[in-house]
């Protein structure tokens, strides 16, 4: 595994996450403030329910005939001299991107925000062969200096106090910084401005491939993704397959939706429709146009349970809303994706082991799938995991062991009732006011989170039983 | 390393095992863009005056600022008030054949360095220098190719004479625009994209379309917002009633 915070165990990862006050502090703020820039966002746009079914029908009409859509693609980013490269693992996308930059003798890759970059632990790569990579977003910035990973879709350094990012910069910079937003802004516009004039390869990821016209769409709020696809003479766009949509007329409706999602905004500050290196007459643009199609896991769910995971936008709605997701916050998480769909791409992308305890980070409560704007029905999947990791022997053989118990009796009325009634005998030392706080030996795994109901002094069965002669 | 060849193999196996999750259709795209084009243009004639309220309203809400002239020959007024209100000195700017007006000699008159553009491709050497030059100015004076009034966004066509770095580098931006880049919509926006990739002549021969929806903006430091991150802090409209082609 190469996520970097796996040392521990989830639980304790996430023990640690609620004990830390500031976290939890800053990810109250965070996400209750975006789930109020959503909601007004949706509630002065009456359209915007029908869109979201349009999003996912078009997201469904792609991936069924995504073949065609993909080879559509090639063909108009070659078209416009653009190079096409496929990656099926993680490791091949970084050697394609390590190639480009060795050939094109690149010393430093100016990046803004991508996730399938992070997904592929590009950064590493880069190092080991001497280029230096800078992240331009300014969350992003913050991070790498931090030498952290992002712990929010959209805002990466939602964790981090101004005073600490001072810090960091102090550090860095060597110079004296006042911990004030605006300032350190102000700084980090003159560093990366440096930088994006310096650098020789620009990396970006892609929100959105339009099939049709060869397009990557990049969207970002602060300009850095205008910057990396303008200045320097290599473009390298790095993007999932499943980001590909057939025209311009299909993109304009995920725009009418992302941002809304995503922050609030109608739209982005900036959409940049890319296509291809730069053309006769000019003066900024690459020489060179690199797209990279990542498999990485996502074709083998095609066909597989986790297809609908597929449509995601990475909006991040689903993380703000989720009561897991707002008490733990991302790190806890231990992989490139947080929060419930992160769950889904982790399993997607690592395999159903690396989600054996994340499958149960969720309380099924359904707000994520409330809050997508393509609708994915996250819970449905996350069941679908829980039972995977079961069948496959993934879970811990005492946990299979209680639910197949479980299971047994529930499905047969006679051995149920027989239960009930050994149960009340049973929870006698545990109960206390109509509650178990604490169970002994191994099934303290359950008590140890959350309180258990006595069995009723008459179970259900019981009274109905005894009121049969009742009539209406 | 993967193949193409391979690659969509393995994309086509795993399509055959399902037929999806729904039966679903990708968005209908307009037959004869063109013509719509045209048809919206010809509604917006009628009620453009509300449009433009609306591009205003929105517009400023995202933190533009907007100014009104009657005609083409007030623009430099107002470019040279803003300039002198953000203590701008070095201008650049569009070509005047992209522009639709040439500014240049007016600005001038009023106390600008102006750098204009040039519409014909130019040396590698020539670039890097025009880029340098973007790269120190304090304003970038740009058109628009439309003008969307339900987000308040511009939008900018890169090509020969329209430098993408116009509208990016300068800590100030001003686009100048008029009733003809008017759109209500983004639906509407998706014709013109439609038109201009098909049949109809995209108004730059860039490869990049830039959509503006006010200054550059982040809140990554405790969610507070902050302005010209890493593009313009301020970004400026300037509609032009007469038109700008006469």
């Amino acid at each position: 595994m190469s996520d970097g915070d796996l040392g521990t165990p989830f639980r304790q990862r996430a023990g640690s996450a609620m004990k830390d006050a500031f976290l939890q502090e800053a990810l109250t703020i965070a996400t209750t403030k975006f789930i109020g820039l959503r909601r007004e966002a949706f509630e002065g746009f009456p359209e915007g329910e029908a869109l979201r079914d349009r999003a996912r029908a078009i997201k469904e009409a792609t991936l069924q005939r995504l073949d065609h859509h993909l080879e559509t693609l090639v063909g108009n980013v070659e078209r416009l001299g653009g190079q096409v490269h496929y990656a099926a693992t993680s490791e091949e996308a970084r050697s394609i991107v390590v190639d480009i930059a060795r050939r094109t003798g690149a010393r430093m890759a100016v990046k803004s925000k991508s996730m399938a970059t992070e997904e592929i632990h590009l950064n590493e790569a880069l190092e080991r062969a001497g280029i230096t990579p800078v992240e331009t977003d300014l969350g992003e910035y913050i991070i790498q200096l931090a030498h952290e990973r992002p712990s929010h879709i959209i805002t990466p350094a939602i964790h981090k106090t101004k005073g600490q990012v001072a810090d960091l910069f102090r550090r860095e910079l060597k110079r004296p910084v006042e911990a004030d937003p605006e300032v350190l802004t102000r700084i980090a516009r003159g560093e990366l401005r440096e930088k994006f004039l310096q650098a020789d390869l620009g990396i970006t990821g892609a929100n959105f491939a339009v099939a049709d016209t060869g397009t990557v769409v990049l969207v970002t709020n602060e300009g850095n993704g205008r910057m990396v696809t303008s200045l320097p003479r290599v473009h390298v766009a790095v993007m999932g397959i499943e980001k590909v949509v057939p025209s311009f007329t299909d993109l304009m409706v995920f725009l009418a939706i992302l941002a809304k999602s995503a922050t609030g905004q109608k739209l982005s500050v900036y959409t940049s429709l890319v296509r291809g290196p730069r053309r006769a007459g000019e003066l900024e643009g690459p020489e060179e146009f690199h797209l990279v199609l990542l498999d990485n896991g996502r074709i083998a769910q095609l066909g597989g349970p986790l297809r609908e995971a597929l449509y995601c936008l990475r909006c991040g709605a689903c993380l703000n809303v989720c009561p897991v997701y707002r008490q733990i916050g991302g790190h806890a998480y231990g992989y490139t994706y947080p929060g419930p769909i992160g769950i889904l791409l982790t399993a997607m992308l690592e395999g159903p082991r690396s989600v054996k305890d994340l499958a149960h980070a969720s309380s099924l409560c359904g707000a994520c799938a409330d809050a997508c704007p393509v609708r994915i029905d996250i819970p449905r999947m996350l069941i679908e995991l829980r039972r995977e990791v079961d069948d496959k022997k993934i879970a811990p053989w005492r946990e299979r062991v209680v639910f197949k118990l479980l299971a047994l009796v529930l499905a047969r009325p006679g051995l149920y009732r027989l239960a009930a009634r050994a149960g009340r005998l049973l929870q006698r030392p545990f109960a206390r006011e109509g509650t178990i706080r604490g169970l002994p030996f191994f099934l303290d795994e359950w008590t140890r989170t959350r309180d258990l109901p006595v069995v009723a002094r008459r179970t259900f069965q019981e009274r109905w039983a005894s009121e049969k002669g009742f009539t209406r | 390393m993967t193949t193409k060849a391979e690659f969509f193999a393995g994309i086509r196996d795993q399509m055959r095992k399902t037929s999806g999750l729904f039966p679903a259709s990708v968005t209908t795209r307009p037959e004869h863009p063109a013509a719509e084009v045209e048809t919206i243009r010809r509604e917006l004639a009628e009620r453009w005056p509300e449009t433009l309220e609306t591009f205003r309203a929105e517009f400023e809400r995202v933190g533009g600022v907007f100014d009104r002239v009657a005609a083409l020959d007030e623009v430099p007024a107002v470019v040279a008030r803003i300039a002198r209100e953000c203590l701008a000195r070095e201008l650049v700017a569009w070509h005047a054949g992209a522009l639709g007006a040439d500014l240049v000699s007016a600005l001038g008159a009023r106390g600008l360095a102006v750098h204009e553009m040039p519409a014909d491709e130019t040396a590698a050497v020539e670039r890097e220098r025009l880029r340098a030059i973007a790269a120190r100015a304090d304003l970038g004076l740009t058109g628009a190719d439309l003008a969307i009034a339900e987000t308040g966004t511009l939008v900018l066509v890169s090509g020969a004479g329209r430098p993408r770095s116009t509208s990016l580098l300068p800590p100030y931006h001003i686009a100048v625009f008029d009733r003809t880049a008017l759109v209500e919509s983004l639906r509407q926006v998706g014709v013109f994209l439609e038109a201009w990739h098909r049949d109809a002549a995209p108004p730059g021969t860039g490869a990049v379309i830039n959509f503006i929806t006010g200054p550059s903006r982040t809140a990554d430091i405790e969610l507070t917002l902050t302005r010209g991150v890493h593009g313009p802090k301020e970004v400026h409209a300037i509609f032009v009633e007469r038109g700008i082609r006469g």
